[in-house]
């Protein structure tokens, strides 16, 4: 059997299903704690389904993309691993990078063919130690960063929120300026040779934001406020297909 | 039993929890390899493992620090520990959990927040979880489909589509903030092309910026 078919047997699917399975049950105990939690402080149960069925709306055209990571890793690394980076810790910006460089590393190129036992257990391992800062960071820190958090704000002081908002603000600041600088200042200044495809998927996607919250406000429609986003994001990525078939 | 009680009993819960689980998580996660390689016969070369985090990891760490530190005030504790487990944070959880909290009308640092925050998230990782596994499932029927080139662009572009959305949601409540943040970003990277790959480390100056200027018009409008 090639490293590729050894990488993809049952036994490999067992050990990161399993790991796939435990996260799944954790996110089920955190979603009922919170849930009971929020009937229990007397939020609405209207409110909490709107939260549960935006968010499932929302998140499966990201998860369908990053299922094509799965797919762009598996030549390389078998199916079972990337499967399990990318439902857990694992970031789809990130796993590809990472995989390049850990087989730099072991003085290959990430592909099925050069790829042997001994390189691959080294990336899987490399790929696990880059990525677990965050989670580490949060089980030392969490409880007493929030906790400073909480006191500073006193229990959610209106400038809390004001500054959370102004933090996402600029967070989306930033991704849009880096569409516009890849389209100007591809490789040097001023240029004009870079793609112009994410800030027109993006001009595109806000386009039909607009829309549709402009049609949920009007017509009063609470169901288009919940799906807007997803479907605007739908939108987005058709029209990246139209432009990408014709630039 | 008092709002009080349950709010510190849940906090008390969720950092238990969270830490058991983070632990839990990062030991299976770096056991992995091992327990792969004994069935392949193997062991990680530590040597090269040392040496790949030194010329790959170090850039990530820094990103993993600024991360948490920015995103935590976001999502509230349970929803952090969730999140750094699952991942997928900028292309997924963080829009998510912003979207949620919007929809069920909430202000960052209250408990509901933390609540809705924590729910979004998990529900938004269950979806993944089912959508990824049913894809490795019918991996050979839809991958024709999925990596056809006439839907490259589209999946290339699901992060752009997803901030072109988000950004006419927040910009048009708050496009006096937003104009400064996005005019600097978008002059430092026409400017400095070599900073369009790092593009998480800006997200402190971005996010600093937007922040100084709300607290500014915050101050001003307390004392007007």
């Amino acid at each position: 059997m090639t490293v590729i078919g050894q990488l993809s047997s049952p036994v490999i699917y067992l050990i990161c299903g399993g790991i796939v399975a435990f996260v799944a049950v954790v996110c089920v105990i955190f979603a009922v704690r919170a849930w009971r939690a929020g009937k229990a402080i007397g939020m609405d149960t209207a409110v909490l389904r709107r939260v549960v069925t935006s968010s499932a709306s929302f998140s499966v055209l990201p998860a369908v993309s990053i299922l094509l990571g799965v797919i762009a890793l598996s030549g390389a690394l078998g199916i079972p691993w990337p499967w399990l980076r990318l439902s857990v810790i694992g970031a789809l910006h990130y796993e590809t990078q990472v995989a390049q460089g850990a087989a730099e590393q072991v003085g290959i190129h990430l592909s099925g063919s050069e790829m042997t036992a001994p390189a691959f257990v080294t990336i899987a391992l490399l790929m696990s130690v880059c990525i677990m800062w965050g989670m580490i960071l949060n089980l030392f820190l969490n409880k007493k960063y929030t906790g400073r958090l909480s006191r500073s704000q006193g229990g959610g002081s209106s400038f809390g929120d004001e500054a959370m908002t102004a933090m996402f603000i600029g967070l989306v600041s930033v991704y849009l300026g880096s569409y516009l600088g890849q389209w100007i200042s591809s490789g040097s200044v001023f240029t004009f040779a870079g793609s112009a495809l994410p800030l027109l998927t993006a001009l595109c996607a806000a386009v039909v934001m607009a829309v549709l919250t402009a049609a949920a406000e009007k017509w009063k429609l609470r169901w288009l406020e919940d799906f807007s986003l997803a479907l605007s994001m739908l939108a987005g990525m058709a029209c990246a297909a139209l432009l990408g078939a014709v630039m | 039993m008092k709002r009080e009680e349950i709010i510190s009993r849940y906090e008390r819960g969720t950092h238990r929890l969270g830490k058991t689980v983070s632990l839990i998580t990062l030991v299976l996660l770096i056991g992995a390899p091992f327990l792969i390689g004994s069935t392949l016969g193997a062991m990680p070369d530590l040597g090269a493992v040392a040496r790949g985090f030194l010329a790959v990891g170090l850039v990530w760490t820094v990103s993993s620090v600024v991360e948490f530190l920015v995103y935590t005030p976001m999502l509230g504790s349970g929803g952090s520990y969730l999140a750094f487990i699952t991942g997928n944070l900028i292309n997924m959880k963080i829009p998510c959990a912003i979207n949620a909290r919007d929809l069920a009308g909430v202000k960052a640092g209250t408990k509901e927040n933390e609540i809705v925050s924590t729910l979004s998230i998990a529900v938004s990782s269950l979806v993944t979880i089912l959508v990824l596994a049913l894809g490795v499932l019918l991996l050979q029927p839809l991958q024709p489909l999925l990596q056809s080139p006439a839907l490259q662009p589209a999946f290339d572009q699901v992060v752009p589509a997803l901030f072109g959305a988000m950004a006419y949601k927040y910009y048009r409540k708050n496009i006096r903030l937003a104009v400064w943040p996005l005019l600097l970003m978008s002059a430092v990277f026409i400017l400095l092309p070599s900073l369009q790959s790092q593009t998480s480390i800006l997200i402190i100056p971005g996010g600093g910026l937007a922040i100084l200027l709300a607290w500014l018009w915050y101050r001003k409008g307390k004392k007007q």
